[in-house]
């Protein structure tokens, strides 16, 4: 596929990089999630699954058993326990049904796949909505599924809370081709691509907004990442120690480019420097990305690749080795619609879906006032339109381009954004030329956080894990 | 409630007369309902949960115009000016007209139950991401100067009544696609904006522009949320004005017995009522003081403010204008007057019923 594009390989591999979908993972097919219903109505039942019955209470022992006889609007609680397992919820006849673990203490109700088929469906998800409209999960953890911790897909509205993925296949909690959605209080880390994942989110007109908020990613080769992700709001979570932070960004894999209309505020973006490529251990099975050739940058806190209409505000975003926040055009996707002329018409994207506009950078905290610098505070390639930067605290003393050249302010009329070919090919360089992967850092000591230990290159403990970092 | 229509489902002219002595009249879906009560305003809540999405203009529906096909972009800012952006969720919460439970003017108990489920605009951080200080009413007030554009983001983000909202406001320029206001058939996608969902609008502080309007909701159910807090004010000043030293938007209105569930009305000022609930305004000697006043109800209201005067929009001292509904008066004044003074609505039934308050004026 890149040798088809007139952009050198070495970049299109590192566009390609960046957060490429799972696409070899057994997806269900995606379709159309459809208008915003009503909650289901009328007398509701709710299903017990424990590991053993009592006396005074029967229970299934398996959670999928209780679901398949739960009806729209039902709960299905499950006490604590392991269970080998991973959960479908399939249609709208489970709509508004709530599956319930252990709100406190979700490590307790544990989805385990080890063990399971590989060519067992149950093997890909902890648990997998497909179809089914404003589902709660709250209370669980999921683990070594070969796919994905948990996943809505096809649904108007969700509820994920109170969960934690860990060393999955691809994405830790997700949700694909969906419309609003509350992902909160979760933890992800171990997982081979993002911790947190929203995609393909079809364009609206009165969109309803998905809500990450009060979770923690860690660990993982990506902390959030967004394929055409759209009307998101990212707060109040901390993305730390991974690869990189944050991606929204602009891909032809996905249907409905660019990424738009997302909110990343008040979150803590910091140590993203974590270095997972071989020959150094991992905690999880590291695959590459699935379109080959996967070189994902390290070292960068926020990087918006492509993208429209973003903002990032009143962020504290310290400790990233190669960069704060980063811009970049989806420079192959500019290729591909230039060259293919039903792209966009097949993948429902806008003409101009490659390119930067009226994102806005403004109000973050860089460097933790100088106890924890960025290797550079910012980058941003200057391509695109309306793209400006306002009110952010520096401290790194140095930013991509250097002569800050691209770093328009946020005026009226907006100040025209002049590209840096020399920067753009300066960072894309950080991630295809250099068998390091650390090339771009810019080491600086780290102010200690209680709890927390930097991860850079992970030395497996006895359980599989990094040492120095939680279980 | 039957027998309160005529065979067109319409009120007839003593129907409407009684009704609108003691509550609401509300046409939702074509249909002219009586809301007296509690339960009458559960039904016309029903109603308006039951109304589909409308198809929008531009599927043509029977009666269109080629106008109602007509497409509009986003306005943007004048050269210097700015895009003053806000994030505002509507959300209905359990609200206490008189927190203190007294008046302290009157020296009186005001006996509860007094809790009600009321309906306000609350502003957001950006996203969405958290509320701003707790809910008020009137919601909060939108300031720009001409050459700006207010960037309002409205999310319905209740989720008990399920009906769905707008956000229209007075004053600035919009296009019809930012009127924000419920059209039948002929609805544009601000004018609908359902349970989760949002809508970004856009309008423009025009010179016709300066002054002090109102905003509330103009969907489907317009008048019982609007009765139950829909509403705020917008500020537009001529650019680098500068602001007065002390300025207050005060919403003289009511909460009716539908509303409320109690048989007489809560006369209020901001969403509370009687002194000591109501906002207390402060200045100080020599400040230059503006107190923005807005009809908020059916009802007409005269606004008086002991131991001051101010001049009318023609020059002419005044003490007690009168404001209508959606009707804006601004009390404007250099202070020079100290002292604990009242305001308050100067029709007997309102201001002994509680829509009055404080003003204290330091040396």
């Amino acid at each position: 596929m890149r040798a088809a594009h007139a952009v050198p390989a070495v970049v299109a591999a590192a566009l390609l990089a960046t957060s490429a979908p799972a696409a070899a993972i057994d997806y269900p097919p995606p379709g159309d999630p459809g208008p915003v219903v009503q909650n289901p109505r009328g007398k509701h039942r709710t299903l017990f699954v424990c590991k053993r019955s009592t006396k005074r209470r029967r229970c299934f022992r398996s959670i999928q058993t209780a679901v398949n006889r739960a009806r729209a609007g039902d709960t299905v609680k499950v006490a604590d326990g392991t269970y080998n397992e991973g959960v479908i919820l399939k249609g709208p006849a489970k709509a508004g049904l709530a599956l319930i673990g252990n709100r406190k203490h979700p490590r307790r109700v544990l989805l385990e796949g080890t063990g399971l088929k590989t060519s067992d469906p149950h093997s890909q998800n902890g648990v997998q909505i497909n179809g089914a409209s404003d589902v709660t999960v709250n209370g669980f953890m999921a683990q070594n599924f070969r796919a994905n911790g948990f996943f809505a897909v096809n649904v108007t509205g969700y509820l994920l809370t109170n969960l934690v993925a860990k060393r999955t296949g691809a994405y830790g909690i997700y949700a694909f081709n969906s419309i609003g959605g509350t992902m909160s209080r979760s933890e992800a880390y171990y997982n081979n691509d993002a911790g947190f994942y929203i995609g393909q989110t079809p364009k609206q007109t009165r969109p309803r907004r998905s809500l990450v908020t009060r979770v923690a990613a860690w660990g993982n080769v990506i902390g959030f990442s967004g394929t055409n992700v759209k009307y998101t709001t990212i707060t109040k979570s901390r993305w730390f120690n991974n690869g990189v932070g944050i991606v929204p960004n602009a891909l032809k894999t996905e249907k409905f480019a660019p990424p738009e209309e997302n909110v990343i505020v008040d979150n803590d973006i910091f140590w993203n420097n974590f270095n997972y490529f071989p020959p150094q251990p991992v905690p999880f099975q590291f695959k590459g990305a699935a379109t080959g050739d996967v070189d994902y940058p390290t070292g960068v806190g926020v990087l918006l690749f492509g993208g429209q209409r973003n903002t990032i505000e009143r962020n504290r975003i310290f400790g990233n080795y190669a960069v704060g926040v980063g811009a970049l055009e989806q420079v192959l996707l500019k290729f591909d619609l230039a060259t293919d002329p039903r792209l966009a018409t097949r993948t429902g994207a806008t003409a101009d879906a490659f390119e930067l506009q009226a994102n806005v950078v403004r109000d973050n905290a860089f460097g933790a006032a100088g106890a924890d610098l960025n290797g550079r505070d910012l980058f941003y390639d200057g391509t695109g339109k309306g793209n400006c930067f306002a009110g952010n605290t520096l401290t790194a003393g140095l930013n991509l381009p250097v002569d800050n050249s691209t770093f328009a302010a946020c005026t009226t009329p907006a100040a025209a954004n002049v590209p840096n070919p020399a920067a753009q090919a300066t960072a894309l360089s950080w991630a295809t030329a250099d068998p390091t992967h650390e090339v771009a850092w810019v080491r600086h000591p780290h102010k200690p956080i209680a709890g927390l230990t930097p991860l850079e290159h992970c030395v497996l403990d006895a359980g599989g894990g990094c040492q120095g970092q939680p279980q | 409630m039957a027998a309160a229509h005529d065979e067109t489902g319409a009120l007839g002219r003593r129907d409407f007369l009684g009704v609108a002595g003691a509550g609401l009249v509300c046409t939702i879906g074509g249909r002219a309902l009586e809301v007296r009560t509690q339960a009458d305003a559960a039904r016309a809540d029903v109603a308006a949960a039951a109304l589909p999405k409308p198809p929008g203009a531009m599927s043509a529906p029977p009666g269109s115009l080629p106008v109602d096909r007509l497409t509009f972009a986003a306005p943007g800012p004048q050269p210097g000016g700015v895009a003053r952006e806000h994030w505002i969720a509507a959300r209905t919460v359990r609200w206490d007209p008189a927190p203190s439970g007294r008046d302290a003017w009157m020296k009186r108990r005001i006996p509860g139950p007094r809790s009600f489920r009321a309906y306000v605009y609350q502003q957001y951080s950006a996203g969405f991401a958290a509320p701003i200080g707790p809910a008020t009413m009137p919601g909060p007030t939108l300031e720009a100067e001409v050459g700006d554009t207010l960037v309002v983001h409205v999310r319905n983000a209740d989720e008990r009544l399920r009906q769905a909202i707008t956000l229209h406001p007075h004053g600035v320029r919009y296009n019809p696609e930012y009127d924000g206001a419920y059209l039948g058939d002929f609805t544009r996608a601000g004018g609908f904006i359902a349970p989760g969902e949002e809508f970004t609008y856009t309008w423009e502080a025009t010179p016709d522009s300066v002054g002090v309007w109102p905003y509330h909701d103009h969907g489907p159910n317009h008048t019982l949320n609007t009765f139950r807090g829909l509403f705020g004010a917008l500020i537009v000043r001529p650019r680098g004005a500068p602001k007065p030293d002390r300025e207050y938007v005060l919403y003289l209105h009511s909460f009716p017995p539908p509303v409320t569930g109690r048989a007489r009305a809560f006369q209020c000022v901001n969403g509370r009522t009687a002194a000591g609930n109501t906002p207390t305004l402060t200045a100080k000697v020599g400040d230059e003081v503006a107190i923005h006043v807005i009809g908020g109800d059916s009802n007409h209201h005269t606004f008086h403010v002991h131991g001051h005067r101010w001049p009318d929009a023609a020059g002419r001292p005044v003490d007690t204008p009168t404001v209508g509904p959606n009707e804006v008066v601004t009390a404007r004044w250099r202070e020079d007057n100290p002292g604990r003074w009242l305001y308050h609505c100067h029709v007997f039934a309102h201001q002994d019923a509680g829509m009055a308050g404080w003003y204290i004026v330091d040396p």
